[in-house]
């Protein structure tokens, strides 16, 4: 009876979460996030600039043309936010003042690649799509280095 | 390590009366002294010391709360936060040392109610 007592007392304050990890399942962590939502800015702007203007006396070509442009411009902004939270997630969270004295560049590698992530999501640029994989492919060498594994880097697409 | 105690009928009144708060522990990055799904009741009042289990906003996720032990007090008076479970953790080796303001209390017991 007592134990019911306490148990009573004790629900009269609300539980609130305190979390005991941060980002989910403790421990994975895999650059390939960010790397896929990159390849699917990629895909996007290339898909962008290759995309034909139909004439614009066929209204059905071009309500067409605009809904396809609206969706490729939606992705591509939608993936760009993704693939630097990503980053953003992996610099903060995974790696450590330790690794910091293996990568003494580390920071300047995470900030040009978050920086990337911005350009990509409000230019149109394959340019600076093809920098951002290139900063990613880095980022995942770095990664896989810190565990001691020799893990390839690969492309979706 | 230090373990932490398992409340009394003190920590229970004082929950009781909204001077303790509950908190529900998720994630396993405080084993083996807290488990998840274990509860504490939390103290908001009073000092911390090095050592002590803390519930503290997330210094960059600040809809975020985190329950870790205070490693140690930085010069600036910045709180150095570690997991008691070290393996794959999120804490200030990742995140550094979270400003004082952030503090949301103590963990004072773990909540028991045999």
């Amino acid at each position: 009876m007592f134990n019911e007592i306490k148990k009573r007392i004790v629900e009269m304050s609300p539980a609130k979460t305190a979390e005991a990890h941060c980002d989910g399942p403790c421990g994975v962590y895999d650059p390939a996030s960010a790397r896929i939502a990159a390849e699917a800015v990629h895909s996007m702007t290339k898909k962008i600039v290759a995309l034909e203007v139909p004439s614009s006396d066929d209204p059905k070509a071009m309500a067409a043309y605009h809904n396809t442009l609206s969706r490729y411009i939606s992705i591509k902004e939608e993936q760009a936010h993704i693939a630097k939270t990503e980053l953003l997630v992996l610099w903060t969270d995974y790696f450590k003042p330790v690794h910091l004295e293996q990568f003494a560049d580390l920071h300047d590698v995470f900030w040009n690649a978050a920086k990337l992530c911005s350009s990509v999501k409000v230019e149109v640029s394959v340019e600076h799509c093809e920098e951002l994989m290139q900063a990613i492919e880095k980022i995942h060498n770095m990664f896989w280095q810190t565990k001691n594994r020799d893990v390839a880097f690969y492309l979706a697409g | 390590m230090t373990p932490l105690k398992s409340s009394t009928w003190l920590e229970t009144l004082f929950l009781g009366i909204g001077y303790l708060e509950r908190y529900l522990v998720a994630g396993d990055s405080m084993t083996p002294t807290l488990s998840p799904g274990d509860e504490v009741a939390v103290d908001h009042r009073g000092t911390v010391v090095e050592g002590d289990i803390v519930v503290m906003r997330h210094p960059f996720k600040t809809d975020i709360v985190v329950i870790k032990r205070l490693d140690h007090i930085e010069d600036s008076g910045e709180f150095y936060l570690l997991s008691d479970n070290p393996v794959g953790s999120s804490d200030s080796r990742g995140f550094g040392a979270v400003p004082r303001k952030h503090f949301l209390g103590k963990a004072v017991a773990r909540i028991c109610n045999d």
